[in-house]
C-alpha cells in the first residue's frame, strides 16, 4: 500500500447569514437609479412600475436600504444642481417663470420616486430614522436650488421688484407670484419668512415710509385717510391673491405703522381739514374712515376721543357761559339738543355707536351742562315752555321724543334737587292757571322722572296732580250743598292745595273785596264741615278772576287778571280816584306785589284799564291813580298779565339756592347717620366719599357742607369723636 | 350602457386577476395601487387590455383583493397569517389588514383569537397594551414587545434592574419603571423605542436642585403630555414625580406627607375630568391601604380614604386594588375574595360600601392566588380573579361576562387597549390575546 494520501482538510467557516450578492445589489441600484434619471429627463413612459417597486423592495429586504437611500439623495441632488443652473441661465422675466416650471416638474418627479420607494418609505426609514422621500426633496431643493447663491437675491429681488411694481400700478402676473410663494411655504414656514417674508416687511416699511410723508405734505386729512384706506386694502388684497394668510396680520401691522400711527397726531390737528372741521361739518364718511383706520392702531381711537372731547367741552362750555344765549332759556336749552342730537348722530353712523365715545359725550355733557348753575332751572323752563305751548299740534310719540331727550339733559344735571324745586314751581304755575297743554305729556314725564329718580322725588310732584282732582270734586259738592243760597254774586272757584305738597309760603292774605269775602266764608264753613281737624290759608298771591267792567261810552269789556289786580280794581268801583298809599292801605298787598300788579294794570299799552299820575314807567309811592274812562280794546276779553319775570331774577335766584341749600342739609345728615349707623366708626375722608356716593342721583354735596353738618350731629351727640384718632368718628346709639 | 372603462388586468406569479380602479382606489394613495392612479384617481399605466405583471403570492393577492372588495378579512387555514402579513406589508395594506382583522372592542363579545407562549421564567409582572395592538410584557428584568401581529421585537431591558411597571406614549414610544440596584446610582425611568428597544431618555428627579437616584413604581398618563410616577429616593423623597412627555424635564414633585403613603403607590390613575390624580397604595406592600386624589396645580391632596381607622370585621376584607369612576363619582375597589366595594369620590373619609355579589367564589380558593386586577373601558368594569376576568356593565355593575381559559394559572396582570384585551398567567409563561370579532355581514 503507498502511504495513503495526505488529506489535507479544510473547514469552511460556516455561513449564518444568507447575504445577497453586494454585485446584484450594485445592479438593482443602478436599475433604479437609471430610472431616476429618466424621470427626470421626461421619460417615464418607458419604466415599468411593478420592476422597479419589485427592486426597490428587494434592496429594503437584504440590507440594502442604506444603499439605496444614500444613492437616492446623490442622484437628487446631481439632477437639482443641473436645474439650478438652468434656471440661473435663466434671462430677466423667463427666470421665475423657469423655477416655477422646474419646481412643478420636480413635484412630480418626486411623486413618482416616492411611489416607487414606497416600502423603503415605511419600513427602513422609521426605524433608521431617516427624513421620508418627499421631505427630503423639499429640503433638497430648499438647499440646493433655493438656497444656491445665484439663485436666493436673484429669487427676492424679483419677488419684491414685482410688488413694488403692483404697488405703482403695474399688472403683474398673480398667478406665478401665487405658485412661487406657495413653493416657499412648502418647503417650510421658515423658508417663506426667512427667505422673503422678512425683507417683504422691510421693503414695505421704507415704502411706505416715504409715500406717507408725500401724502401728508400734498393732501388734506380727508384725502390721506382715504388714500391710506386704499393701500390698506391693496394689501389685504394683495395677501389673498398671492402670499400667505399669516402674512396679513402682519403687513397690515406695517402699514398701518407707517400710514396711520406715525402721522394720527398731525392728522387729527390738521389745519382745516382734522378731526374738529369734521366734526363742524358733520363729514360723517371721513369721521367713519377716520373710525376705522384709527382703530387698528393702538392709541388710534384714544386720540380721536380726546380731541373730540376737549371740542364739546370747549364749545359746550361757550354756550354756557356766554351772556346772549343765557337770555333766552328756551333757545339755550333748545341748543343743547341740538349739540346732543349732532353728536349722537356722528357717533351713530361714524363711529359705529362705540360705548367709550357715547361715555366721552356723556361724560363731557355733563362736565359743560354743570358750569352754569342755572342750567336746572332753564331745563325745567324748556319743559314749561314745551308744557305750556310747544305741544299743540305734535304728535304723542314727538312728544315722548322730546320728554325722553330733556330726561338725558337732566341725567346730565349734577343738581337734580335745584331741578326739582323748579320744577315744582313752574308745575304749580301751570296746573294752577290751567295751562298745562297735556295731561298725558305731565304723567309721562313725571313717570320718567320717577323711574330715573325714584319714588320720594316725584311723591310731591304727584301730590299735586291729586291735589288738583279733588279740589274739582269738592266745588262740585260746594256748590251741589249751597248753590242754591248764593244767588248772582260772584262765582267762586277754590283750588285746596296741599301744604308741603305745593312750593307755598305763608303769605299775609290782603283784603279781599266784601263781595268775594261772603262767598269765601260760605266756602270755608262748608269745607270744614267737611273735612274737620284742617286749617285753610287763602293764597291769594296765585288766584285769578274775571271781571265784567263797563268803560266810557258804555264800550263792556271782561277783564282776565289776578287775585290782586282784582282787589285793586274792585277799590275802584266806589271811586275814581286813588292814591298809591290808598291803595295799599285798603288792600295790604305786600309792595313789591302791589307795585307790580299797578304797573301792569296802568302802564301796559293797551291794556291800561288805570291811569297814572304822573306818568312814567315806574311806580312811586306819590302816584295817583284813576279809572281809565278812554280805555278801548278790540277784544271783548281783556287778559292783563302780571309783569312775571319769566326768568327769575337775581334775588329770587339767589333766594331758591338759599332755600335748596336748607333743603340739603337734612339730607346730608340724613345720609351720615344711615352711613354710621351701618359702619358704627369711619374717618373723615371715607365719610365724604359715601356721603357722596348716596346722594350723587340728587345733587353733589359740597365737603365742606358736609363737614358742617358732622359737626352739627357731634354738637346734638349723633356722632362723638373717636378719643385716640381725632379722624375717627364713632356712632352714638 | 356602454363598455366598462375601468377595469384592470393583473397577473400575479401568474395567475391572472381582473378587477376594477374602484377596488384598487380603497387602498389608498398611500399604497401600491395607490401609485397606478393620479391626482385625480385616475388609472395611469392602463395599457388596454395589457396585463399587469406582479411577481408575487397569488394567493394572498386573492385575500388581499377580496379584502378590498368587501373590507372583510378572511384568511383560509392553508394560507399562514404571517405569510399574508409578509405580502400585505409589500403592498401596504398592512393598516387594512389590521383594521379588518378584529372589530371595537365590546367586553361581552371577546373571544380568545390566541395564547403566546414566551420564553422567560413565569415570573410576569405586568402586561400593557399598546395603542395599534401590540402589547409589552414585564418579566423580572426584561420587558418583551410584541406588535400586532404579535411578531416579537427585540426585548428591552434597563440593565437588568426589575421592572416596576410599563407603559406606552403612543406606538413606538415605552416608558419603562425600575427599581434602584443597591449600591449604584442608576434605577428610574426610561423612555424606549419599541420596535427596537434603543433607550431613547432617561427621566431625572431633581431635588432641591441636584439630581438623585431613585426608584420608579406605578405609572400614569394624562392627555396633555404628562407622566407621572411614584418615586423612592434615596434620602426619603418619597412622593410622585410629573415630566413633560415632549420635553422630558420634571414639572412637579409631590412630596409624600408623614403617616400617608405615595412614593410607594401601586397604581396611579390620571382623572382628566377633575384634573386630579388617583394615587392609591394598598395592601400588602403597606400594612394598611391609602387611597388618594392629587391636584397639583393647588398642591393639595383633595381626598383621601384609608383604613387605618376602620373597625376589623370578622371576615377581614383588605382592599387589593382600586379604580376610579368618574362617572358616578365614585372608586371602585375589590378584595382578596373578589367583592366589590364602591367609595364615594365627593366626600372624604367615607366607608367602603361592599357588594355582596360574590360570596359563591368562597371556599374554593386555590393554594396560591393572584392579587385581583381592575380595569375600567368605556363604561365597562372588568376584574380579574384567578383563571377568570369579570366583566361588569351599567352604572350598577351588574356581572354580565366571564373570560375563562382553561389552562396556564392564575392571571396576574390584564391590559385593555388598541380594541384588544392582554391577559397575564402567572404559572406558565403565557399571555392571551382576546379580541371583538368583526362584525356581523348584515
Amino acid at each position: 500500500m503507498s502511504a495513503p494520501k495526505k488529506k489535507t482538510i479544510q473547514i469552511e467557516a460556516f455561513r449564518h447569514r444568507v447575504v445577497a450578492d453586494p454585485k446584484y445589489a450594485e445592479k438593482t441600484w443602478n436599475i433604479l437609479e437609471h430610472a431616476i434619471h429618466e424621470i427626470y429627463n421626461h421619460n417615464a413612459s418607458g419604466l415599468s412600475f411593478e420592476e422597479l417597486y419589485r427592486n426597490a423592495y428587494n434592496m429594503v429586504l437584504h440590507k440594502f436600504g442604506e444603499k439605496l437611500y444614500s444613492g437616492l439623495v446623490a442622484t437628487m441632488t446631481f439632477h437639482l444642481k443641473e436645474i439650478c443652473s438652468s434656471i440661473e441661465a435663466a434671462q430677466g422675466g423667463l427666470f421665475l417663470e423657469e423655477l416655477n416650471r422646474k419646481w412643478a416638474d420636480h413635484n412630480k418627479a418626486l411623486q413618482m420616486i416616492r411611489d416607487i420607494l414606497m416600502y423603503m418609505d415605511r419600513t427602513f426609514i422609521p426605524s433608521a430614522h431617516k427624513t421620508p422621500v418627499h421631505e427630503l426633496g423639499l429640503n433638497l431643493w430648499r438647499d440646493v436650488v433655493i438656497h444656491s447663491s445665484k439663485i436666493q437675491t436673484r429669487l427676492l429681488d424679483t419677488l419684491l421688484e414685482l410688488i413694488q411694481g403692483e404697488r405703482s400700478g403695474e399688472v403683474i402676473n398673480r398667478g406665478l407670484m401665487r405658485n412661487i410663494t406657495k413653493m416657499l411655504m412648502d418647503l417650510g414656514s421658515s423658508v417663506y419668512q426667512d427667505d422673503f417674508e422678512k425683507q417683504f416687511l422691510e421693503s414695505s416699511a421704507d415704502f411706505y415710509r416715504l409715500e406717507s410723508q408725500e401724502f401728508i405734505e400734498s393732501c388734506d386729512c380727508g384725502e390721506y385717510l382715504k388714500k391710506a384706506e386704499r393701500r390698506l386694502n391693496e394689501e389685504i388684497e394683495r395677501v389673498s391673491h398671492y402670499l400667505d394668510a399669516k402674512s396679513e396680520a402682519k403687513i397690515t401691522n406695517v402699514v398701518e405703522k407707517e400710514l396711520i400711527e406715525s402721522h394720527m397726531q398731525r392728522l387729527v390737528h390738521m389745519e382745516n381739514s382734522g378731526l374738529v372741521n369734521m366734526i363742524v361739518g358733520d363729514k360723517y364718511e371721513d369721521l367713519g374712515r377716520m373710525y376705522s383706520l384709527f382703530r387698528r392702531v393702538a392709541s388710534g381711537l384714544v386720540l380721536i376721543r380726546d380731541v373730540m372731547t376737549s371740542y364739546i367741552r370747549e364749545t359746550g362750555k361757550q354756550l354756557v357761559t356766554d351772556l346772549e344765549r343765557l337770555k333766552d332759556p328756551v333757545d339755550f336749552v333748545q341748543r343743547l339738543l341740538d349739540i346732543k342730537d349732532k353728536y349722537d348722530k356722528i357717533i351713530g353712523s361714524a363711529f359705529s355707536n362705540d360705548k367709550t365715545f357715547q361715555n366721552a359725550l356723556n361724560s363731557s355733557f355733563e362736565y359743560f351742562i354743570n358750569l352754569n348753575s342755572r342750567s336746572p332751572e332753564y331745563i325745567s323752563l324748556f319743559v314749561d315752555d314745551k308744557l305750556r305751548k310747544g305741544l299743540k299740534g305734535v304728535s304723542e310719540e314727538d312728544v315722548e321724543i322730546i320728554l325722553d331727550k330733556v330726561m338725558m339733559l337732566f341725567r346730565y344735571l349734577q343738581e337734580k334737587d335745584v331741578f326739582e324745586k323748579y320744577y315744582k314751581q313752574h308745575l304749580a304755575k301751570r296746573l294752577l292757571s290751567g295751562k298745562t297743554v297735556s295731561d298725558d305729556a305731565e304723567r309721562s314725564l313725571i313717570v320718567k322722572l320717577k323711574t330715573e329718580c325714584g319714588y320720594q322725588f316725584t311723591s310731591k310732584l304727584e301730590g299735586m296732580f291729586t291735589d288738583m282732582k279733588t279740589s274739582e270734586d269738592t266745588m262740585q259738592g260746594f256748590y251741589a250743598n249751597v248753590g242754591a243760597d248764593l244767588g248772582d254774586g260772584p262765582t267762586l272757584s277754590v283750588q285746596v292745595l296741599t301744604t308741603g305738597s305745593w312750593p307755598t309760603q305763608p303769605i299775609n292774605t290782603c283784603n279781599l273785596p266784601t263781595e268775594i269775602l261772603s262767598i269765601c266764608e260760605k266756602f270755608r264753613n262748608y269745607y270744614l264741615g267737611t273735612h274737620t281737624g284742617r286749617r285753610l290759608t287763602w293764597q291769594t298771591n296765585m288766584g285769578t278772576a274775571d271781571l265784567k267792567a263797563t268803560f266810557g261810552k258804555g264800550q263792556k269789556h271782561e277783564l282776565n287778571v289776578s287775585t290782586y289786580q282784582m282787589c285793586v280794581l274792585m277799590l275802584f268801583n266806589n271811586t275814581d280816584r286813588l292814591t298809591y298809599r290808598e291803595i295799599e292801605q285798603a288792600a295790604e298787598i305786600p309792595a313789591s306785589d302791589l307795585k307790580r300788579c299797578l304797573q301792569s294794570l296802568a302802564c301796559v299799552k293797551g291794556k291800561n284799564v288805570l291811569r297814572k299820575e304822573p306818568m312814567s314807567k315806574d311806580i312811586a309811592d306819590s302816584d295817583a291813580f284813576f279809572f281809565n274812562d278812554k280805555f278801548t280794546s278790540k277784544f271783548f276779553k281783556v287778559k292783563i298779565g302780571t309783569v312775571v319775570a319769566q326768568r327769575e331774577s337775581e334775588p329770587e335766584n339767589q333766594e331758591t339756592r338759599q332755600r335748596v341749600e336748607e333743603d340739603r342739609k337734612p339730607q346730608i345728615e340724613a345720609a351720615i347717620v344711615r352711613i354710621m349707623k351701618a359702619r358704627r366708626v369711619l374717618d373723615h375722608n371715607n365719610i365724604v366719599t359715601e356721603v357722596t356716593k348716596q346722594l350723587q342721583s340728587r345733587f353733589l354735596p359740597n365737603p365742606v357742607v358736609i363737614k358742617k353738618r358732622i359737626e352739627s350731629l357731634i354738637e346734638r351727640e349723633f356722632l362723638e369723636r373717636d378719643k385716640g384718632d381725632r379722624k375717627l368718628y364713632r356712632y352714638l346709639a | 350602457m356602454g363598455i366598462q372603462k375601468d377595469r384592470i388586468k393583473f397577473n400575479v406569479g401568474g395567475r391572472i386577476f381582473e378587477t376594477t380602479a374602484t377596488t384598487l382606489g380603497n387602498a389608498g394613495r398611500d399604497s401600491f395601487f395607490g401609485a397606478l392612479f393620479d391626482d385625480n384617481w385616475n388609472l395611469l399605466r392602463a395599457n388596454n387590455n395589457q396585463e399587469f405583471f406582479i411577481d408575487r403570492n397569488p394567493d394572498c393577492f386573492a385575500i388581499l383583493l377580496d379584502l378590498l372588495r368587501t373590507s372583510d378579512l378572511h384568511i383560509p387555514s392553508n394560507v399562514p397569517e404571517r405569510l399574508l402579513y409578509r405580502e400585505a406589508a409589500f403592498y401596504g395594506l398592512s393598516d387594512h389588514v389590521r383594521s379588518a382583522k378584529w372589530g371595537p372592542f365590546d367586553g361581552n363579545r371577546l373571544s380568545l383569537c390566541r395564547s403566546v407562549t414566551g420564553r422567560a421564567p413565569g415570573d410576569g409582572t405586568a402586561i400593557r397594551a399598546g395603542p395599534d395592538g401590540g402589547c409589552a410584557v414585564a418579566h423580572g428584568s426584561m420587558v418583551h414587545v410584541f406588535d400586532w401581529m404579535l411578531e416579537e421585537h427585540p426585548p428591552i431591558n434597563l440593565d437588568y434592574q426589575r421592572v416596576n411597571d410599563i407603559g406606552w406614549v403612543n406606538t413606538d414610544g415605552i416608558v419603562i419603571s425600575a427599581c434602584e440596584r443597591l449600591g449604584t446610582a442608576d434605577g428610574g425611568m426610561g423612555l424606549f423605542t419599541s420596535s427596537t428597544g434603543e433607550l431613547r431618555y432617561k427621566f431625572n428627579v431633581v431635588h432641591d436642585n441636584q439630581v438623585k437616584s431613585y426608584a420608579a413604581g406605578a405609572l400614569s398618563f394624562s392627555p396633555d403630555y404628562k407622566i407621572f410616577s411614584s418615586c423612592k429616593g434615596r434620602s426619603n423623597e418619597y412622593g410622585v414625580g410629573v415630566w413633560d412627555q415632549v420635553t422630558g424635564k420634571q414639572i412637579d414633585f409631590f412630596y409624600e406627607s408623614p403617616g400617608w403613603s405615595l412614593g410607594d403607590a401601586d397604581k396611579l390613575q390620571w382623572l382628566d375630568r377633575r384634573n386630579c390624580l388617583l394615587v392609591a397604595t394598598l395592601f400588602p406592600r403597606k400594612d394598611n391601604c391609602y387611597i388618594s386624589m392629587l391636584d397639583f396645580r393647588e398642591k393639595r391632596m383633595v381626598w383621601s380614604w384609608s383604613d387605618i381607622e376602620a373597625p376589623v370585621t370578622v371576615d377581614e376584607k383588605r382592599v387589593r386594588d382600586a379604580i376610579a369612576m368618574e362617572e358616578s363619582n365614585s372608586i371602585c375597589v375589590v378584595n382578596e375574595y373578589e367583592d366589590l366595594g364602591f367609595i364615594d369620590l365627593r366626600m372624604s373619609g367615607g366607608s367602603v360600601r361592599w357588594s355582596s355579589r360574590s360570596r359563591l367564589n368562597k371556599g374554593k380558593m386555590p393554594d396560591e392566588s393572584c392579587y385581583p386586577k381592575l380595569a375600567l373601558h368605556e363604561g365597562q368594569l372588568f376584574s380579574s380573579m384567578n383563571d377568570c376576568i369579570s366583566v361588569f356593565c351599567g352604572p350598577d355593575c351588574v356581572l354580565t361576562s366571564r373570560l375563562r381559559r382553561s389552562h396556564g394559572g392564575s392571571i396576574c396582570d390584564f391590559s385593555i387597549g388598541g380594541d384588544r384585551l392582554f391577559a397575564l398567567l402567572s404559572e406558565e409563561n403565557v399571555f392571551d390575546i382576546w379580541e371583538t370579532p368583526p362584525p356581523p355581514i348584515i
